[in-house]
């Protein structure tokens, strides 16, 4: 088992009542598994993946990550911890723009204390690998979406992360460019990383071992 | 990391330029400002600090009661420091000191050549009191007996042309009617700029008492002259010993009603006023304002510096997310915007310092000192410190706030400020444009004050007369001179007297008697010796009676009052009337309309005068008519030369001693008038960064707002309204502070301008407009945008 989460609760006050984010969630996730997340506009997609990244809390229930309890760590385990496992992919992007294509994929082993010499070969490794070593200097904005999720995707990967989270990584993309990721994941599946996708394509669900349906901050099926 | 921090760092600065130019004008102006003011008032707390003995060094003074209250004079007995340094086993050396300004152009000769220079008379222990350096003489022998003279080493160059065998060379001088020959004993070397006491050379003590007795005085307790200056033996309690001596004066002789009181040396000059008997303030109220004024630029560019980053960082909100996504510590993220602002401090210290040596000879010629910028350890470390100081200051506010943000937030952008955090940034601008409109206020106000004095009928015409003193053949044949210039072309009127009568300390006196006041001999009258003609000379009005006179051969025993001296006796129809001063009966021919012989900030005080007897030292005053200006000084030049051969004909406006008066006043004017410019630049920097900010904030709501059919114009309103909604807060919190500093300046001067409502509202009516311009640019700019590309990306 890689994950599970026990009766979540997330909820926000508007106006003296409770607005339920998640409501009542139970999700076991094993090794391995493609998971696509479904569900209309604000049935709470995206805050599960937060929940699941450590990014956002949750108010009532249990998380837990391997063989730790999420719930009860202090924020500076937690970033441990996710810094150690997951990676994310944005819709957006979120490439940093004053910063290069090489040195965007550096950042995240920055902060992992890697040494020099080693994030030298692991982005080099990660350039080569997604054929993108020509772009290394360029600047994000000189790039098309499709590349900027190229690199995205090459640096969640960077520091080879158990499972990745990928919210709506297609969104801003053409199709051929949308389908070319989503190749990218199936195939990052066969090499064992865990991935959770949120997604509003029936067809890019697909790709995924399991389809998870929400509705209102509640699983409805899968 | 740090790698990446830095070019970050730099890759932000070139892509937001305007920002960082913002701040970097401002802090650098702001630091320029302070360093400017670190100069100066590290001067002016090192001021006469130099001397070796100087936590032993004390003066002594008189304390007399007055009507006016306790009064304290530097004036003490000649016989005050010997006497002291004989009886009193604490006292380790002692010296009497006649003032620098008693003699500031004392004419000494060599070889038939004349040349004047400022000089005292002091004691033999002088050097071991005093750390002015010997270059050639012995201290303990340099002032001993009556035949030495020690001259400082530019005296030396301009009277020998060169320091080598000066000992030993003859200097004649001549003071008060004495003359003598003197040896050089010893060269010292030209006294240090922060040195309150200043002259040129050093005559022995003994001759000015000699002086003193030729010229009809007496070496008594009760004649006050010199200053007493002592050096206390090591370990004496200062406080006790002042104690002890308080009585000194009168144990020595009965006739003494003087105190003694005993101020450390270095002390007088910071703080040189006495109240109540009292060393109080001074020039250390300067100190305080003007370090508290740099501390508040300082705090302003400081605040700037926050609100732009602040302002900045909402475009840098995805770079915050997106690290503390992938992992980055919140600390990582604070060591990165400290490190940002210490970087733009640094770079802001060096543009401070090129600022500073750019503009250091303006400050200079403004505060009448001599700074330079120096690049010793104290002031490596005090700018370090600084550097620190505004770094930790400026990047505390987006090193802590920004970092605390939570990703998913930040990466969806829809961040909302706290409402506290709102009210934070507007106070901040409300502190600075009130600060800004103080600084306006107080410069129209000074301006005007000395416009007032400058144009204040004084009762006396100050202009276009020039003095020169009475020396050399001139006191032979004083009355023919000025008969034969009275007749010169230009000239108007001339007369002769006891002293100048703007610009020096006029002599003062108790000790009148009149009819109702025999016993009282306390009240205390300005009292100056005057020529025929003086009256005249100096366009005095009479009340009534009439002035000096050749007609009346009795008038050698006439007395003329101002009239506040005869409101103060309180003599009905004074004419006629009687005085009696030491011994002699004077009768009242005259009294004339109050004149303003000090500054505008002390009240007309009781004054008489006498006509001229055989005169200790004596002015010329010469009435000169505008038009002729040229005419009569050549003229004047030339019968000087003949009746005064081999003196220089060197004279002195008496519209210059007027201006002297109020040095002070017009340093404070001009520094005041940058000072403002500087606040308002400033804050305005800060408004034009928080309207950047604001329209980068509202973009949103801009773009809604305009779809929706508002016009270009109406935006543009409603978003200055805002700011000018601001600076009418900052008006308001102005008004009062500064009315109550106005006043509280203004008191300090007798006779002052009304505090008018409009210097308030011109203040604020400036800081409105500017802060509007300011503003409107980018209103303007922010209403004019396509609204499309504001709503599209979400």
């Amino acid at each position: 088992m890689l994950l599970q989460l026990n009766n979540i609760f997330k909820w926000v006050q508007q106006g003296g009542q409770r607005v339920f984010l998640l409501k009542d969630l139970n999700l076991k996730v094993e090794e391995g598994e493609f998971i696509s997340i479904m569900g209309p506009s604000g049935s709470g997609k995206s805050t599960l993946l937060n929940v699941i990244g450590m990014l956002d809390g949750f108010d009532e229930g249990e998380y837990h990550f391997l063989d730790e309890s999420v719930h009860t760590l202090k924020e500076k385990h937690r970033s441990e911890l996710y810094k150690q496992y997951i990676g994310f992919v944005f819709q957006a992007y979120h490439l940093i723009d004053e910063l290069t294509v090489y040195e965007n994929l550096e950042m995240p082993l920055l902060y992992k204390k890697i040494n020099g010499s080693e994030r030298k070969a692991m982005v080099a490794d990660m350039l080569d690998r997604f054929n993108i070593v020509g772009k290394k200097d360029l600047f994000p904005t000189q790039l098309s979406g499709g590349q900027q999720q190229l690199v995205g995707v090459a640096r969640a990967l960077i520091t080879k992360p158990k499972l990745i989270l990928a919210d709506e990584p297609t969104g801003n993309l053409n199709s051929q460019q949308g389908e070319d990721i989503m190749e990218l994941f199936k195939e990052l599946n066969n090499e064992g990383v865990t991935i959770i996708q949120v997604t509003h394509s029936e067809k890019n669900a697909k790709y995924g071992s399991r389809i998870i349906h929400l509705l209102d901050g509640r699983k409805i099926e899968g | 990391m740090f790698k990446h921090h830095l070019k970050l760092f730099f890759r932000n600065l070139l892509k937001y330029k305007s920002t960082f130019l913002i701040n970097i004008i401002g802090l650098s102006t702001g630091l320029a400002c302070v360093v400017l003011i670190a100069l100066w008032v590290v001067d002016e707390l090192q001021f006469d600090g130099f001397h070796q003995k100087d936590t032993q060094l004390y003066q002594v003074w008189n304390r007399f009661e007055s009507p006016e209250g306790l009064r304290v004079l530097s004036w003490t007995p000649e016989l005050l420091a010997e006497t002291m340094a004989d009886k009193l086993p604490e006292v380790q050396y002692a010296t009497g000191q006649t003032l620098p300004e008693w003699f500031p152009k004392m004419p000494l000769t060599v070889d038939g050549q004349i040349t004047k220079a400022p000089g005292i008379f002091a004691d033999t222990d002088y050097f071991h009191i005093f750390s002015y350096e010997l270059l050639q003489g012995d201290e303990n022998q340099v002032l001993t007996g009556t035949n030495s003279i020690v001259i400082s080493e530019s005296l030396g160059r301009r009277l020998f042309g060169t320091l080598e065998g000066v000992v030993g060379k003859t200097i004649q001088w001549e003071a008060m009617g004495n003359q003598g020959q003197q040896q050089v004993s010893g060269v010292f070397k030209d006294i240090p700029q922060n040195s309150s006491n200043r002259f040129d050379f050093i005559l022995p003590y003994q001759l000015w008492k000699n002086a003193v007795v030729n010229n009809g005085g007496d070496l008594a307790w009760t004649s006050n002259n010199p200053s007493t200056y002592i050096v206390l033996a090591e370990g004496t309690d200062p406080t006790l010993f002042a104690q002890k001596i308080k009585n000194f004066s009168k144990q020595q002789d009965q006739e003494v009603t003087a105190e003694l009181v005993m101020t450390k040396y270095s002390s007088n000059y910071l703080y040189g006023n006495f109240e109540n008997g009292q060393q109080a303030s001074g020039r250390m109220d300067y100190v305080y304002l003007f370090s508290l004024i740099a501390l508040f630029i300082l705090i302003i560019a400081c605040i700037n510096f926050m609100n732009l980053s602040t302002a900045n960082a909402t475009r840098r909100l995805k770079e915050i997310g997106v690290k503390k996504a992938l992992g980055s510590q919140r600390s990582t993220l604070i060591k990165q915007y400290f490190g940002e602002s210490m970087m733009t401090a640094s770079f802001s210290l060096l543009l401070a310092l090129v600022l500073v040596l750019l503009f250091i000879p303006v400050f200079n010629s403004i505060t009448g000192k001599v700074l330079a910028l120096q690049f010793n350890w104290p002031t490596v470390l005090g700018m370090v410190t600084v550097v620190l100081f505004t770094g930790l200051l400026a990047g505390s506010y987006p090193a802590f706030h920004l970092s605390r943000f939570n990703p998913v937030i930040v990466l969806k952008g829809n961040l909302k400020s706290a409402l506290g955090e709102v009210w934070v940034r507007k106070g901040l601008v409300v502190f600075q444009f009130s600060l800004s409109i103080i600084l306006i206020i107080a410069v129209l106000l000074v301006y005007q004050q000395v416009d007032f004095v400058q144009s204040k009928n004084l009762g006396l015409n100050k202009d276009n007369v020039l003095y020169f003193t009475q020396e050399g053949k001139l006191k032979q044949n004083t009355e023919p001179f000025l008969n034969e210039i009275r007749q010169l072309n230009g000239v108007v009127n001339a007369a002769t007297a006891s002293q100048n009568i703007i610009g020096t300390d006029i002599n003062m006196t108790g000790g009148l008697m009149w009819s109702g006041n025999e016993e009282q001999k306390r009240t205390r009258f300005n009292e100056m010796r005057i020529g025929h003609d003086f009256i005249e000379t100096m366009d005095m009005r009479l009340k009534e009676g009439r002035a000096f006179s050749k007609d009346f051969a009795t008038d050698s025993t006439a007395i003329v009052f101002n009239e506040t001296a005869i409101d103060l006796m309180g003599l009905q129809d004074p004419i006629g009337k009687n005085v009696t001063y030491g011994n002699v009966v004077y009768t009242i021919i005259g009294v004339l309309n109050d004149f303003h012989f000090q500054s505008l900030r002390k009240k007309v005080n009781p004054m008489f005068f006498r006509l001229q007897q055989k005169t200790i030292r004596s002015e010329i005053v010469v009435r000169i008519s505008n038009a002729e200006q040229q005419e009569a000084l050549a003229a004047l030049s030339e019968k000087y030369a003949r009746f005064n051969p081999g003196y220089v004909f060197e004279y002195t406006f008496l519209d210059a001693n007027f201006q002297a008066e109020y040095v002070a006043e017009k340093r404070v004017a001009s520094l005041s008038k940058y000072f403002a410019g500087l606040a308002i630049l400033i804050s305005c920097l800060g408004l034009f960064g928080l309207a950047t900010f604001t329209a980068e904030r509202r973009r949103k709501e801009i773009g809604i707002r305009k779809v929706l059919g508002q016009s270009a114009a109406q935006v543009a309103l409603m978003l200055s309204g805002e700011f000018a909604k601001l600076v009418f807060m900052a008006i308001l919190v102005a008004l009062p502070v500064s009315y109550l500093l106005a006043s509280d300046w203004l008191s300090g001067f007798a006779y002052r301008i009304p505090l008018s409502i409009w210097y308030f509202i011109g203040a604020g009516i400036m800081a409105l407009l500017v802060a509007i311009l300011t503003v409107g640019s980018q209103a303007i700019r922010a209403a004019t945008k396509n609204p499309v590309n504001a709503l599209r990306d979400q």
